[in-house]
Formats: structure tokens, sequence, C-alpha cells
């Protein structure tokens, strides 16, 4: 367990430098630009962005689903990019995922129960028939789901079920880790609710820490204890939650904020409108990625790329306005 | 109430899709009238009936499986849907006639602006054909008037002759509403026309949406589930759940004058940006099979409020004031006072 | 819950058996069904031949003086040209030609279906050169191929089927690797490798499982091409031999008497006909009947 003496914070994970290329016909790819940070047992880390912002490659990378191009990410202590095949199954067992569409991340041709418990079935975990159901009942109870759903199929149920059932996959395990890609973005606005309520009362009775992707900021203010915000690649700004909703300095994650539609008719805020589109992450240039689009951009923009550096106490900021 | 100059009524309108094994229940008898110029807000969760409805307005909608089973839509005056002496409800116009409405009169976005285009032709040609398929203009001058509507969305007119795979995801929605405005319609139909975007594109294309109704003044019909949306865009919202509307009223009796169960748990379950200490109040339960809905009212199983009337009666249309009317048992006794 | 017991729940909330709900989709295909029917038939009679007639006896030796006989009532499709029941011969021929088919889609699926689930699943270089072994395959006439192959070895079944078999290999891989290719980069199968599946269990459960469909309906479409090539390697000469009948060549020994004698080769003709249209519609009916999602 590594454990940092400085300011005695217990970290599950450290992420350093990673980075993530993929090759296209003209060049390389950057989907991870050199993203570090560090993640504290029981937290939740939330990371937003718009499509394409390299947030879901920065949650495969670190469970090595993608194989990150350079980095290190250490968990408890161990650098796993540099376990073999077999020992990274092993690893699997503390580390999971719950991803975006429970509508393509089941196989169509398992049933509720056999998606279940084929974890611990191909890790031998349970290796008694009957325990394992007696596990899989459990788990179905602890995310919700009927016990008379058992032997249904994925496509006779509906979005919410799905992501419950992709939930107790994910927890049936016990798991430490968990990178949640944006699990509840395909769900309608009441379903949604519920399953981010259950991911909450899951993670504070088992104590789990996540890592919350998503691109919707008013859904992860409830849930992360600090957040990052990438932008083609790269981590722009990173802060406290309570911090980046009350003082964004990074020009875009206060377009961000404020591109959000608010519920309510009353005390509307002006919006700040970004000009044109997002630029192309294949060979970026050395010059601020947001640069094109930034109300406030200077010469220096476009000639220097930012680094990410701590402007009040863990308040990162990759910005030269913000020195 | 005064009669007003409305661009689309839409009256006791049922749609339904009959297969071999079941009758969906999509659409269940809805008014819906918009005047000239207002812009409607649709909400509603997936299968509550929102885009049968819109494709109904077009009589888009796939027969078979679908039937449109009871109700009458106007456009403008002109008897889209009509009702014979049975009661039995038909198209009243020809195909051919029906071609020229769409496009002139009413024209549809739809959600995924990458399905939308055709990959093998210029953008530019597609605009171009859409306005000689309704104005008689020849090519050259059809070329012409496209650029100018890319112009008006926000595109360099010379983009005319790039493929659709060279636009980003908001460039195409933009060339989408391009060619729904190309031939000025009085109504668009907007189904979750930002929903595949990003926030900050989202935003632009609002932005642009709310510019161009005031410039045309255009109806808008607005099929959405993001209420956030509806707050900024609409003058008018209807709520809509398993194929009724359960609540309907300006934007002020919906957003601060919240009276139907549904729509308050719809509130509840949105996290609010600006009040991040508040929990999350979901609604329990989920939406009713519309092939398999309940006796009473279709949303009595989710509700707190529910009584044994709810069961069994399905609620009557109630008006709290001139502009606001709500489906819900709970006010069966003429108050207007909240019950929530 | 209490401690729950695996028998319990199974009986309790039972599963949708797959193959009856298969079964139920693909009996609402009238045309798959009456493929289905057909071909049982076509099974039945050649495994019950022997209760009816002798094999050396009926369907190869000489019988000259009953030699080109009209349908009668003891002949009810006639006689050929050496005096056999072309009934009696059709049936021992189907045997022939079904066991021969069946071998050659066989060993096709194993090899070409393996060969396309590695390029398929691991891409790159060995994808590569699979794909271009099995480009040099392709444009070489099927039916060329079997008889280079027939001519280099002997003419008996064995070879025959194997000439057979390779010449759809490439077939097979490339449906295989391009059904592969579908499901590969599905989340769910992101999802295996998560909860730490190993590749042979990811390709065996969740890739082959969910490709089955374009697959089996290959299976049966290549049965029916099988047998078909089978009578056109017999008929020139290069596959089954006389006397063993087969329905390619009864059609060549018929012949030199197709002008005075025309119900020669109706029989074998109309086998022919009707075994291959049977595997065609099973392979449609399956198509449809095979996909989860359209199950209600």
């Amino acid at each position: 367990m590594s454990m940092n003496m400085e300011d005695n914070r217990d970290v599950l994970l450290e992420v350093k430098n990673l980075k993530k290329y993929f090759k296209v016909p003209n060049g390389y790819l950057h989907a991870v630009d050199d993203v570090s940070f560090t993640l504290e047992r029981g937290k939740t880390l939330g990371i937003v962005g718009e499509s394409g912002c390299g947030k879901s490659t920065t949650g495969r990378a670190i469970l090595r689903l993608i194989e990150p191009t350079a980095g290190e990410v250490i968990f408890e202590g161990r650098d796993i990019t540099t376990l073999n095949k077999s020992q990274m199954r092993d690893m699997r067992k503390d580390m999971q995922i719950i991803f975006q569409d429970p509508f393509s991340s089941l196989d169509p041709r398992q049933t509720v129960s056999q998606a279940i418990e084929e974890p611990l079935k191909i890790n031998g975990i349970i290796k008694d028939k009957n325990e394992r159901l007696e596990r899989v009942m459990e788990l179905m109870k602890t995310v919700g789901l009927a016990e008379r759903l058992v032997n249904t199929y994925p496509h006779e149920l509906d979005g919410g079920r799905r992501q419950r059932i992709g939930i107790a996959r994910a927890l049936a395990m016990n798991p430490k880790f968990i990178v949640c890609d944006e699990p509840v973005s395909a769900l309608d606005v009441s379903i949604q609710a519920q399953i981010l309520n259950l991911m909450k009362e899951i993670q504070e009775d088992l104590g789990l820490t996540y890592m919350f992707i998503t691109h919707d900021l008013s859904v992860i203010n409830h849930f992360a204890d600090d957040i990052g915000v990438m932008y083609l690649g790269r981590m722009i700004e990173k802060a406290p939650t309570e911090t980046l909703f009350e003082n964004p300095m990074h020009p875009y994650t206060n377009a961000l904020l404020s591109a959000i539609p608010v519920p309510s008719i009353h005390n509307r805020k002006e919006r700040i409108l970004l000009k044109g589109e997002v630029g192309s992450p294949v060979n970026p240039k050395p010059m601020c990625r947001f640069a094109t689009r930034c109300p406030y951009a200077t010469e220096q923009c476009f000639q220097e790329e930012p680094e990410l550096i701590e402007v009040e106490k863990d308040h990162f900021v990759a910005c030269h306005m913000c020195k | 109430m005064q009669e007003k100059d409305y661009m689309l009524k839409i009256e006791d309108l049922s749609v339904q899709y009959i297969t071999e094994d079941e009758i969906v229940y999509a659409v269940n008898g809805i008014n819906l009238n918009i005047e000239k110029g207002k812009t409607h807000g649709l909400v509603g969760e997936t299968g509550a009936g929102k885009t049968t409805t819109a494709l109904s307005i077009l009589n888009l909608v796939p027969d078979p499986p679908g039937k449109i089973i009871t109700g009458s839509i106007s456009l403008d005056g002109e008897d889209i849907i009509s009702v014979d002496d049975q009661g039995n409800s038909y198209p009243a116009m020809s195909e051919r006639q029906m071609e020229h409405i769409r496009g002139n009169k009413v024209a549809m976005i739809f959600q995924d602006p990458m399905t939308a285009l055709n990959p093998v032709f210029t953008v530019g040609d597609q605009i171009a054909e859409a306005i000689q398929l309704h104005e008689h203009v020849d090519k050259k001058k059809a070329m012409e008037k496209a650029r100018e509507v890319l112009e008006i969305v926000g595109i360099p007119g010379s983009r005319a002759d790039d493929y659709p795979h060279q636009f980003s995801g908001g460039m195409k929605q933009r060339v989408v509403i391009s060619m729904a405005l190309a031939c000025n319609p009085g109504l668009l139909i907007a189904d979750e026309p930002t929903t595949a975007l990003d926030v900050t594109i989202q935003a632009q294309v609002l932005d642009l949406m709310k510019d161009l109704r005031k410039k045309y003044d255009m109806a808008l019909l607005m099929i959405t589930h993001d209420l956030g949306i509806i707050a900024e865009m609409c003058d008018e919202v209807s709520i809509m759940y398993a194929g009724r509307i359960v609540e309907h009223g300006n934007l002020e009796d919906i957003f601060d004058h919240t009276r139907h169960p549904y729509t308050q748990g719809l509130f509840n379950s949105l996290p609010n940006i600006q009040d991040r200490k508040s929990k999350l109040k979901p609604i329990r339960g989920l939406m009713p099979d519309p092939s398999n809905l309940p006796l009473g009212c279709s949303f009595c199983p989710r509700c707190d409020y529910a009584t044994e009337k709810c069961k069994t009666e399905p609620p009557q249309k109630i008006w709290l004031s001139d502009t606001h009317y709500v489906e819900c048992h709970l006010y069966d006794d003429g108050s207007t006072e909240s019950k929530l | 819950m209490s401690k729950a017991n695996y028998q319990d729940v199974q009986k309790k909330y039972k599963k949708k058996s797959r193959l009856s709900e298969i079964w139920r989709q693909f009996r609402k295909n009238k045309a798959a069904v009456f493929g289905l029917v057909v071909l049982l038939i076509i099974i039945l009679a050649a495994c019950s031949a022997d209760l009816f007639w002798d094999y050396q006896k009926d369907a190869c030796d000489l019988n000259i003086p009953e030699r080109l006989q009209k349908p009668s009532a003891e002949h009810i499709l006639g006689t050929d040209e050496m005096g056999r029941d072309i009934l009696c011969r059709l049936v021992y021929g189907a045997r022939v030609s079904l066991r021969v088919g069946i071998c050659a889609a066989t060993f096709a699926l194993l090899v070409g279906g393996t060969l396309g689930c590695i390029g398929g699943y691991y891409g790159g270089k060995v994808d590569n050169l699979i794909m271009r072994v099995t480009d040099v395959l392709l444009s070489i006439p099927g039916l060329l191929l079997a008889i280079a192959i027939m001519s280099a070895f002997k003419t008996t079944e064995f070879f025959l089927a194997l000439a057979l078999g390779i010449s759809y290999i490439s077939k097979f891989t490339r449906i295989v690797r391009s059904s592969i290719l579908s499901v590969r980069d599905e989340e769910y199968i992101v999802a295996a490798r998560a909860i730490g599946a190993k590749d042979s269990t990811i390709i065996l459960r969740h890739i082959l499982l969910n490709c089955m469909a374009p697959i089996l309906v290959q299976y049966a479409l290549a049965i029916g091409t099988r047998i078909l090539s089978v009578s056109t390697l017999s008929y020139i000469g290069m596959g089954i031999q006389a006397p063993t009948p087969d329905w390619g060549n009864m059609l060549s020994g018929a012949r030199t008497y197709i002008r005075g004698n025309s119900y020669l080769v109706m029989g074998p003709g109309m086998a022919l006909l009707l075994t291959i249209c049977s595997f065609n519609l099973i392979g449609d009916g399956l198509r449809d009947a095979l996909d989860p999602k359209l199950k209600k």
C-alpha cells in the first residue's frame, strides 16, 4: 500500500504522464496526452470533457483495456503497466469498469444470471454452482434487480435494469476501484437519478473508489470529490468539486459550466458562447489546444503549450492567463 | 378563450402500432395547439410518444404497423388528418399534396445529424435539391439559395461544395437546420435536435435556432427530454407521459407552479447545478409498457399520491387557469393550489 | 434472501430454452419448414433404403433385360440404360451426395472457420497472411481446384469431400472473419476482457456464439452447393465412379438416351433441385430465427 507520508493521504491510484496515441493515416492521434493525477481510497474523481477529449480512453488505458503508449499507472503501489497478461487478469479483480451503453455492453446471448456470474466463474472465485447462484442473488438484491429476472435476457429489459446488471457484474469480484464510463448518459432522467443514487449507496457501503467519466457537469457535482476537466487529450483544470464550481479558472471550464441549460426560469446567467469547433487531436502543434476557441487567447497561447500548475491549494490549471 | 391564430392544431390524436402480437398504445388522445411564431416544448422520456406525435403531423407514421385511430390535425388551417362521420380518422390529402406541405409548411429536424445527410452528395447539392422540390427554380438559382441559407446558419457559403464527412457534428446539425429552413416553413419540428451534440456545441445550436425563429417568425415544436432546454427556448410546455399530455402550461406554470406529480418527479430527478447539496429524488419504478397500460392513470403505479380512484379511473383534463391544465385526480375537487 | 438453492430458483423462474425459441421463430417461415420437411423425407429415404432394396443387386449390378423401361407400377421411375431401378439408385445416390456434401461443408467450416477466427480476432500480420492465402484460393474457380485435386489423387469419396471442402475454405474464412470483425468491437467484448476473460473464452463464448447466424446460414448453403458440385464432378467423370450410384453419374449415363427416354433425367434432376432448394430455404429460415433481437 502506498502511503504518501507528507500529508498522510491514502493513495489508491496514481497515474503518471499517461499517454495514448493512435496511429492514423496522417500521423498520430493524441487521444490522451500526458495526464497525471492521484486518487485517494474511497474518493471519487470526476473526469469531464466533451466527445473526443480522451476521457474514455483515459479510463480504459488505466485498466489496460487499451494499452497505454507511455506513462505509469500505480495501483496500490504496483505499476500495472509492467504486468504480464496473466498478472493483469489477476489485477482485474480489483479494478472494474461500468460501461456507458447498457445496450451494447451486455452479451445478448447471456441471461442476467449468466452475465453476473461470469466473472466469478472464469476467475474460479466460486466454483460451486449453488454458491455462485447464491452470490448472484445477493448481487441482484444489492443493485435492486428483482429475483424473477434471473433468467431473462438483456433485450427483454429496459436501460435502467440493464445498467443494474452492468453494475452487479462489476461488483461481483469485490473490486476496490471502478471506472464508471458515462454510466447514466444513455438513460432517461428519472432512471438516471435512480442509478446515481444506487451507485452512491454502494460506494458508501463497500468503500469503493470511483473514477467517474462524464460529459455532464451537472451529474458529477453530486458525486465527485475532485474533478478533472479534459480538452483534446489534455487535463486542463483539476480541483476539488466545490472549488471548481465556485471558482472555475480555465476559460474552457467556464464555458462548459455556462453552457449547461438550467432547468429553471429564474436567475438565468449569461452564457459564454464559444466560437468555432473543437480542433483536431491529430499531430497537435505545441500551443494551447483551446486557443482557437478561447476568447482571451494571446500571442503566447499560440506559441507555447501551458503546463498544468497549482495556482492555489489543490487547484491546478493549464492556462497562460491564470498564473 | 378567444380563437387565436394557430399554426398547428392537434385534437384528440391517438396513434397505435398494431402487430400480430400486441397493440402498442403510443399516443392516447392528445390536444396540442401552437400559435404562429411561438415555441412549444414537448417533454417526455423514451417511449412517451413524442416522436410519434411529430411524425403524425407530417403524416409519416410508418403504416403498417402504425395507425392513426382518432383525431384531427390541421396545419395553418389546412386539414392533414380529418375525422369522418363514423369518428374514424383518415388522411385529408393525397400523398402529392402532403409532399408539398412537407418542407413548405412544416419541416422536421431529427436527433442524429450523422445519418440525416447523404454521404455521396455535397451539402450544397442536398440543400439545392430540397429547394428545387418546392420552388420552381433552376439548378443554378437553387445552388445560390443553398449558399445563402448556409450563411444564415453560420457556415461559409463556399463550403457548399464539401461533403458531409468534412463537417463536424455541430456543423452537420447546422446543415440539417439550413435544409429545413430552405423553404421557409411556418412550423419547424425539432426532435431532440441537440441530444447528439456536446454541451458547448449544443449552446451554439440552440442560440442559432432562437435567432432564426425570431428572424423568420416560425412556430417551433421542440421535442426534448431536457427541461433546461425548455426553460431556455419555449413559450409553452406540454409534459407527456405514456402517450398523454399530463400537464400543460406556459413556462411559469410548469416551472414555478408545478402541479402534476410526474412533472415534480422530473424536476426532482434532475441534478441541480446551482444547488449541489440537494439529494436526487428519483421517480420510483419504470415507465409502463405501452402495450399494457394501467387501467386508470398511467402514472399511478409510480405516484406517491396515488389513491384507489387513480387505479381505476383515468383522470380528466382540469384547467387550473387560462393557460395551465393538468390531468390528475388530486385536483378533482376544483382547487388550484398545489397538492404536492 | 435466505439460502438460494440452484434447482429451486431455476425451477421457479424457468429459463426459456433457446432452442425452442429458435424453433418457434423458424416455424413461422413456411418456406423454411417446407424445405426442412423435404430434406427430412430425403434423409429418411436414404436411411431406410436397405429395407426395400439390396444395394449390390438392385443398384449396381447389370440387369440388361429390363433396361430402359418407362415408369410403371413395378419401377415407379422406370429403369436406366443398365436396367437398374432408377428410384433405387436415386435413394442410394442420396446417401453418397449427402455424405460427401456434409463432410465437405463441415471440413470447410472447421478449417475456414478457425482461420477466420484467428485472422478476425487478432488482426495485424496474421490476418494479412491468412487473407492473402484465401485471396489466392478465391482466384481459382472452385470447381477447377477440385478437379485439379481429384486428378492428383484417387477418385474416392474421401478425396472428393476433401477437394470440395478445400475449394470452399476461403468462403468460410471470409464469412467468419467478417462476422467476427463486426462483433469484435462490441462493448461486451471489452466488458468480457475487463472481468479477466481469456482470449479463448472470449472467442468461443462471446464472439462465436454471437455470429452463429451468418455462419450457420452459410453452412446450410454450403451443403447445398457441395452436393451440386459432387454431381457436377460425377457428371464429368471426376467424382463418384460407376457403378456406385450418384445423381451426377446417373445424369451422365442418361445423356445418350435423353431423346427417346427423357424420364431418365427427371429423377436425378428433381432430386438435385429439391435437395439444394431445401438447403437454401432452411438457410433463409435460420437467418431470421437466429437473430435474438427479433424475438418477441
